[in-house]
């Protein structure tokens, strides 16, 4: 068995990352990440009152851009970017420059591992990107490229080469991501099972993406990652990453690209109000059983040989298909169309939006 | 205190071990396996007597049984082979089978607690399975987890448990070339997790540690034609478990992967295992694609409609790769006519073939 010393180190790939921080009240939970963020450039995306000043904490290289920042950069395409609902984040995406996005929520910090070692999460989905995704067939000792681990017997060999890594998704310890029925009915629930694996989500099924530890290829999957229309003025919320997370593996699956899910743990500090939570997911609890045959059936055409064709695609679809279940459909495939248009607008050669840098 | 408690379904589960060398491995299996009753097919030389410690309430069958109790059926039953342990599937009269092969010893989890294995196989197939939308936090319905946000409601209750596949720490189960090429690997990690493989997704089915439900899913569960006089080995269970997985995915049962480990310690020899599954590895890069695209009319509504079906379409589409294909194709069908023939109610048990042995000294109870 290969001995530590020849296990090769992880890249740090610290100018080809962003990390994309949403939040609304404070980022002393950065003090916590110091040890594993300060390298690292960040986006935060200041949600709500954009006249609140926003501490960063000293030593972190970041530029900030607020709610009047968002219009200023988009203009009337402003209005795809969500407000009061942690689904602005993906403006940050939009407006990074680098291959690679880690967003991350403002309640989440380092969590330990069995053996009481602090976790470097951004490290682990560093690792899961660079390194391919088995989608095609399971591998029942999960992620095969892990050190002391391979594929088992019976896996085709044509497909050990693997492919591309678009998504790497981490977990939570403590509080768990649950929804608001759940949370109502459990409310001392904690997640206290830390799983040793890091797997593909096989091609053809989807899966309850969540944002708050989240990493992935932006040359890659960027454009599918638009975190919808919630929070103020929206009919729904708490499913922004959810949206996200289907429309990109739609996509990924017709793509031939790999999505990943287990490690890296987060602590995950806050429970949010289970009150409040069921008020926002309310409608999606009923939409979302439309929502989800809408995504397994979902076809997209040869001729999407791109993500935003594929993305493009699909809001027709949504549209098409979607808009009998509500008309927050019909807006929402607009806004689909406005985020691509403001992707591709600001991401063509040329083009820097500056936010508040420092 | 949970030793009070009556083993879980222990006149609902026999334990299924094929044999060619002896039992000594069942010692440390005492304290889980006792009160269950054992099957042990007996592969290789049946005139060599296998010894069953002491205690063990247990059914044994060698070549000749195996011969006696199908007839010229019996040709569908590897020789040579542990494959041939599907053999012990099709006479238990149980609701589930657990099968464990004879190199598979107690693991410890990360506590140091010796690992019930079957008990876990157990809570597995009790539980529903979640095939159709991926639970980021695995099992849904253990102890301290449940749904995420964002997964369907009416997808909660989950589907029928069909096969629990455990894992193996130790020696891991790779194929020949992954053996050359690694001899030293061992599997470490302990992974907390049980899982429900995908709709739609094939894995490879390994049974060195596998329970399943025999009523649910018995008759998918043919280990194929392996070993002796055969151009193939060491893709019986992988076979089984493509035939049954399609099944499962159609009749909208759930297979599920991850614990319980067991410690497997044998590492078998990779120069004899790479003789043995040369042709398949070329052969499996036509046999996924196959199993990949296989489409059950709905009219098949049994596992014995879909296994014949499946035998017909692999005759069809994989007899031009090789005429092992039609073989394997007329192997399964004599099966479920086997299946049948043993399975009808009206048919007297090959207990009666064990109230024969019971003249010999090789057989029988506690």
């Amino acid at each position: 068995m290969a001995s530590p010393s020849t296990v090769p180190a992880t890249p740090l790939l610290k100018d080809e990352l962003d990390i994309v921080i949403p939040t609304i009240r404070n980022l002393d939970f950065l003090e916590m990440w110091r040890p594993f963020f300060e390298p690292y450039h960040l986006i935060i995306v200041q949600d709500g009152d954009p006249s609140k000043t926003i501490k960063v904490p000293e030593g972190f290289d970041y530029e900030l851009y607020n709610r009047n920042d968002i219009n200023r950069i988009l203009g009337p395409k402003a209005s795809c970017i969500s407000f009061k609902d942690s689904a602005c984040r993906c403006f940050g995406y939009m407006v990074s420059k680098k291959k690679y996005i880690f967003t991350i929520d403002d309640d989440c910090f380092v969590a330990k591992d069995p053996s009481g070692k602090e976790i470097n999460a951004l490290e682990q989905h560093i690792k899961n990107l660079l390194s391919p995704s088995t989608p095609n067939f399971f591998n029942t000792l999960y992620d095969p490229y892990r050190e002391g681990a391979d594929f088992v017997r019976g896996y085709p060999f044509s497909l050990r080469e693997g492919v591309a890594t678009a998504v790497s998704h981490g977990l939570w310890l403590n509080i768990p991501d649950y929804d608001a029925p759940t949370q109502l009915v459990k409310p001392r629930e904690r997640n206290t099972r830390y799983v040793d694996a890091v797997l593909s989500i096989p091609k053809g099924t989807l899966f309850p993406m969540c944002g708050m530890n989240l990493a992935f290829n932006r040359e890659l999957i960027g454009p599918a990652m638009y975190f919808g229309l919630m929070g103020d003025g929206q009919p729904v919320g708490r499913y922004d990453d959810m949206w996200a997370g289907w429309c990109m593996k739609v996509i990924c699956d017709h793509m031939g690209w790999g999505v990943k899910t287990g490690l890296p743990y987060i602590w995950h500090s806050k429970a949010s109000n289970p009150f409040v939570n069921l008020k926002k997911e309310y409608n999606g609890i009923f939409w979302q059983e439309e929502l989800i045959p809408f995504f397994q059936s979902a076809v997209l055409p040869k001729e999407c040989t791109t993500v935003q064709k594929c993305y493009l695609e699909l809001a027709k679809q949504v549209k098409a298909k979607l808009s009998k279940v509500d008309s927050y459909f019909d807006k929402l495939a607009d806004a689909m169309v406005t985020w691509i248009e403001a992707w591709d607008e600001l991401n063509s050669t040329g083009k820097k939006p500056s936010g508040n840098a420092k």
